[in-house]
Parts: structure tokens; C-alpha cells; sequence
């Protein structure tokens, strides 16, 4: 069975998200390295960057006998486009409730005057 | 006005209305009223659930086009009346374990009004061991964000 890989799929798990931020903060970092930083096993750590690879969150560059794992901010941006959009919805909700109000108010006032 | 401050992991919305807060009030809690604003143009909502009381919940269901439905719901924390609201809340499927707070301030026949999302810390994700994506809004990601603002700032 084929794995469908998206950005949302990278950053659904908490280690993930450790490895990208710290990735982002001292990159290029090779897979030793970011491997340091985890309680959990070289493989565990290593299949998730290869996940992380395979969503297009990073790349790997093999130089010499490291491999070298890069963000690319392209994809990572989907994400920040995406919590956008639910902020959006929000603001759409909230100015969907002030035109309610208006309503409201000038109903009010039609039969307050009558 | 709109404050968007992801690192706090809180959106506040801030606006005032030509309107007395009793009335901003009913039409925030009344569920007749509510049905009325809540769902995204041209989506019907039907309020399930509403026991407008500290502890008591409330459920909202949007038919989606293809079927499905969009559930939101949560549980009353606070409730102060014509001055303040905070509720859980799940948006399903979105976002789960994010607190609204609506906050009314009279000001004269004006009202005040400020609306914060608060999406939940890391450790609180931790406690709950549900670490999707969709409640994920930890450490890591406002490093994330502020990774994103500063490539965005090169450019």
C-alpha cells in the first residue's frame, strides 16, 4: 500500500517537529548530529527524516559519508498558509457576527418604533 | 482591528459595535441567534446542544457539501454575564482543545468586544497524548513560525 506524504503528515508527530525546528535553527545539520539530540534510537530518528524527506520537508545531501538534511521553506510555508486560512475564518465568523448585530439592532428598532 | 500573534499562540479579534451589549450579548449566546452568524455564508447550522451555563456544553453541526459533517463543540469555563465567555472548544475535523474567550465591555449604547482563540501549549497536548498536527501548536512550531518570518524577511 502506497503512503500518501503531504506537509501535514511531517508535522503530525511531536519528534518531527523537534527535528525541523532544530534543523531550521542550525542547518545544514547531518543525521549524527540531529540524532544526538533524541532520546529515541539512530533508526527511529532516521525514519523520520526520511519521512521528513518524503513530505518534501527537507533534503538530504549525501557528502562524503554524512548525510546533510536541509529545509525547504517552500513547503514548510504551506503550513503557515494553511493556519492562516483558519485565522481567516475567524475573522470572516466575527464580521459575520457584527453584520448580525446590525441586523438585529435595526429590527429592534423598527418595532421599537412602531 | 485584528492581532495576530502566533508565537502566543492567540488570535484576538477586537471590534466595536454601534450597539448596546445587551443585545451584542443575546446575539452571541441565543441559540436562534447564533445559528444565524456562525456557519460560513450559505452554510446551514444546527445548534444540538446548547446548556448556556459554567459546565455546561454546546454543539454546532455544519452539513459539508460532500456529505460529511463539520462539528464544533466545547464546554462553558466561565460565564459572567453581559462582561465575559470562555469556553473549550473542538472543531472537528480541524482543530481540537482550543479555548475561546468572548470578552463584552459597555461602553454607553457601544460595546466593546474581544475575541481571543487560544490554541493550547505543547504540554498541555502532551497531557492529552493527542499530538496531531491539528492540536500540535508547541515550542517547535513558534520556532517554525519564527523560522518562516525571517525567511520571508530575506526575500
Amino acid at each position: 500500500m502506497e503512503t500518501r506524504r503531504d506537509v501535514f503528515q511531517a508535522i503530525a508527530d511531536p519528534t518531527r517537529r523537534e527535528i525541523i525546528a532544530l534543523i531550521a535553527d542550525q542547518q545544514p545539520l547531518t543525521l549524527n548530529a540531529i540524532a544526538e539530540h533524541f532520546a529515541i534510537t539512530r533508526p527511529a530518528v532516521s525514519n523520520h527524516i526520511k519521512i521528513l524527506n518524503e513530505c518534501g520537508i527537507i533534503s538530504i545531501e549525501q557528502i562524503g559519508r554524512e548525510r546533510h538534511c536541509k529545509i525547504q521553506p517552500d513547503n514548510l510555508k504551506k503550513v503557515s498558509d494553511w493556519i492562516g486560512q483558519f485565522n481567516e475564518l475567524w475573522e470572516q465568523r466575527i464580521d459575520s457576527f457584527e453584520k448580525y448585530v446590525y441586523q438585529l439592532k435595526a429590527k429592534r428598532n423598527k418595532h421599537g418604533r412602531k | 482591528m485584528v492581532e495576530n500573534d502566533l508565537a502566543k499562540r492567540v488570535l484576538t479579534l477586537k471590534k466595536t459595535f454601534d450597539a448596546p451589549v445587551d443585545l451584542v450579548w443575546e446575539a452571541w449566546t441565543e441559540p436562534g441567534h447564533i445559528a444565524q452568524w456562525w456557519g460560513p455564508n450559505g452554510l446551514a447550522l444546527t445548534v444540538v446542544v446548547h446548556d448556556f451555563k459554567v459546565g455546561g456544553k454546546w454543539k454546532y453541526i455544519m452539513p459539508m457539501p460532500d456529505g460529511s459533517e463539520f462539528i464544533s463543540e466545547g464546554e462553558y469555563s466561565e460565564i459572567v454575564e453581559f462582561q465575559k465567555i470562555v469556553t473549550s472548544a473542538n472543531f472537528r475535523p480541524m482543530t481540537e482543545g482550543v479555548e475561546l474567550r468572548a470578552l463584552f465591555e459597555k461602553i454607553g449604547d457601544k460595546t466593546n468586544f474581544t475575541f481571543s482563540v487560544v490554541h493550547p501549549t505543547e504540554e498541555y497536548c502532551k497531557q492529552q497524548e493527542k499530538m496531531g498536527f491539528y492540536n500540535g501548536w508547541g515550542s517547535a512550531f513558534e520556532r517554525l513560525t519564527n523560522y518562516l518570518t525571517s525567511m520571508v524577511n530575506k526575500h
